[in-house]
């Protein structure tokens, strides 16, 4: 099935399956009580049926609605969790900025994070002390450097984040949400350091909300939704699709709520147990094609 | 991590790996990472000198002073204790703390890193491995104040048995570990873990002979009726360190009879019960390692 053999990524049929009743501060008296009902363990997939690969030199712009599966799929690239189905091949050395504000002991300097941040990444102590000088000049955080991290505000963790996570020259690197942080000028050099790894052929995969940047510097885009791939192909189109998508949602949310006779504008709360219940029960497991 | 341009790694869907495997891993996850932990432990003791004011000091203050909290509830309150009273508490509180704090530590120990766990990649196995390494060096604190207190019970003390210590600690240590890998990996699934901990440990110190001896809880009435008591007793892993410790540094229970060798054969006993915990505890924490970063 794979047809070129120079990918740097290639994943097949993947699927990662969450199991609901082992969610968040889960208690034992909440898994007695389960086990007593003998209720079936509610399970969703938060993605499936994902194949892709990306070659060297690539650079693949991941979109799609909130709760997609869009950081899922990069948690999986980035080895932080294992496929519940399906294969990922990776070939080369990965390195990820998954989410902002990464820090590792915000009790400790930034220097000291980013020695500490050296060894939770695999790097071995010479190559640390050696790319030291780089970090913390491309993070350019001044006297803050030797300061504690929880003093840093959100832009300079994301700062400090970034430069970690590239400094290391990556044969594969994963970006989520973290183009548009820190101020204008840090902004500029991410861009041109994103810019210049992919021009190294290395590859790159991100997500992000900035369809302009999709459009301006990947090469492609996959477009998931409910864990599935809608649509993968040129940054163009793609995209295109999702913001037409995007806008037939919200349409056909303000129709539903103003045929139950209420004001669209008084959305539901989000984030509640039966939120969660109905995103578990109407996604059922034998979706397959 | 792979290193490397040419580093190929391959990720399949979860396939059960045999336990022989997961224990494998876990022990190539620790010893590649040797440099993580040594840097996660340094960082716990910065962090513990640096919030208070009396700062590495407390070290030494913390098992005193509760010593004195023990030395008055029995000796004043309960007004009967053995000879040199501070000597035998402090022989076996030293190594409960180490005990206590690690487990206790260890609970926090993943599913305080949460958010790192879902942005990186790395053996999760380093994290209560370095609780449990930082109470080590807790516990080569406490010989701080344990030599303080036997400047006062010079006539007691023999140094040759002292040599004793290190051997019995790396038994504990041992079973420490093993602990620590369990419960900080059953802590991901069930929360309510670290309340009951708590009054588990608390729980467990009592029923332990550091404020009496494993002689005084043979006299008692109930184990004279009921032997299997006794017996049972004796299991209990800190029944046999606690009779270690004492014998070493204090002497007999009796309070007369001068320090003596531990006794070899239970020591060897937990000793291989303590590999076998750790072992089945790594393999555990391999199993469930993959589900952390959905859990958390």
């Amino acid at each position: 099935m794979i047809s070129s053999d120079d990918y740097a990524i290639a994943a097949e049929d993947l699927g990662v399956r969450y199991n609901l009743r082992f969610t968040r501060k889960s208690t034992v008296r909440g898994s007695f009580a389960s086990l007593l009902a003998r209720r079936k363990p509610e399970r969703f997939w938060a993605l499936r049926h994902v194949s892709v690969q990306v070659q060297h030199g690539e650079s693949l712009a991941v979109i799609g609605p909130n709760g997609a599966g869009k950081s899922t799929f990069l948690q999986v690239l980035a080895g932080i969790m294992r496929p519940t189905e399906g294969t990922v091949d990776i070939r080369g050395q990965v390195s990820g900025l998954l989410g902002l504000g990464v820090g590792f002991d915000a009790d400790l300097s930034g220097a000291e994070n980013i020695l500490l941040g050296g060894a939770f990444l695999g790097l071995d102590g010479p190559r640390i002390r050696e790319l030291l000088p780089e970090i913390i000049n491309f993070a350019d955080l001044g006297q803050f450097i030797d300061a504690p991290l929880k003093t840093y505000s959100s832009g300079m963790r994301a700062r400090l984040g970034f430069s970690i996570a590239t400094a290391v020259d990556p044969d594969i690197l994963l970006l989520d949400e973290v183009l548009a942080t820190g101020d204008a000028s840090f902004r500029a050099k991410s861009k041109a350091r994103v810019i210049g790894l992919v021009r190294s052929a290395k590859a790159v995969v991100l997500v992000t909300h900035d369809m302009e940047w999709v459009r301006e510097y990947c090469n492609r885009a996959m477009l998931i939704d409910k864990g599935k791939v809608i649509k993968e192909g040129s940054p163009d189109e793609v995209t295109k699709l999702h913001l037409a998508r995007m806008q037939e949602a919200a349409a056909r949310r303000t129709e539903e709520l103003t045929a139950k006779g209420l004001d669209p504008v008084m959305l539901p709360k989000k984030g509640d147990r039966r939120m969660k219940r109905q995103a578990g029960t109407s996604d059922p497991p034998s979706a397959s094609p | 991590m792979s290193q490397g341009p040419a580093a190929v790694s391959l990720r399949h869907a979860a396939d059960g790996d045999s336990p022989l495997a997961l224990l494998r891993q876990g022990i190539s996850d620790i010893l590649s990472r040797r440099r993580l932990v040594r840097y996660l432990v340094q960082a716990d003791m910065k962090k513990r000198g640096s919030d208070t004011f009396l700062g590495n000091l407390w070290w030494v203050l913390d098992p005193l002073l509760q010593m004195a909290v023990y030395v008055i509830l029995v000796s004043v309150i309960r007004s009967r204790s053995a000879p040199d009273f501070p000597l035998f508490i402090l022989a076996a509180l030293l190594p409960w703390k180490w005990y206590q704090s690690v487990v206790n530590d260890a609970t926090s120990a993943v599913v305080s890193k949460d958010k790192l766990i879902r942005q990186i990649a790395f053996p999760k196995l380093v994290l209560p491995v370095s609780a449990a390494s930082a109470g080590v060096v807790g516990f080569l604190w406490g010989m701080v104040p344990l030599g303080l207190l036997m400047l006062f019970f010079l006539d007691r003390i023999q140094p040759i048995m002292l040599v004793w210590i290190p051997i019995i600690a790396a038994v504990q240590f041992v079973f420490t570990m093993g602990s620590a890998i369990l419960v900080s990996a059953a802590n991901v699934f069930f929360r309510d873990l670290g309340k009951a901990i708590g009054h588990g440990l608390r729980l467990w110190w009592f029923l332990s002979p550091g404020l009496y001896s494993l002689q005084d809880v043979r006299a008692t009435a109930l184990v004279q009726d009921y032997p299997i008591i006794g017996t049972l007793v004796g299991f209990n892993p800190f029944a046999v360190l606690f009779e270690a410790y004492r014998g070493v540094i204090y002497g007999g229970a009796d309070g007369v009879s001068p320090p003596h060798p531990p006794d070899v054969v239970s020591l060897l006993f937990l000793l291989a019960g303590s590999v076998a915990l750790l072992a089945i505890a790594v393999v555990l924490f391999k199993r469930v390692e993959p589900e952390f970063a959905k859990v958390l």
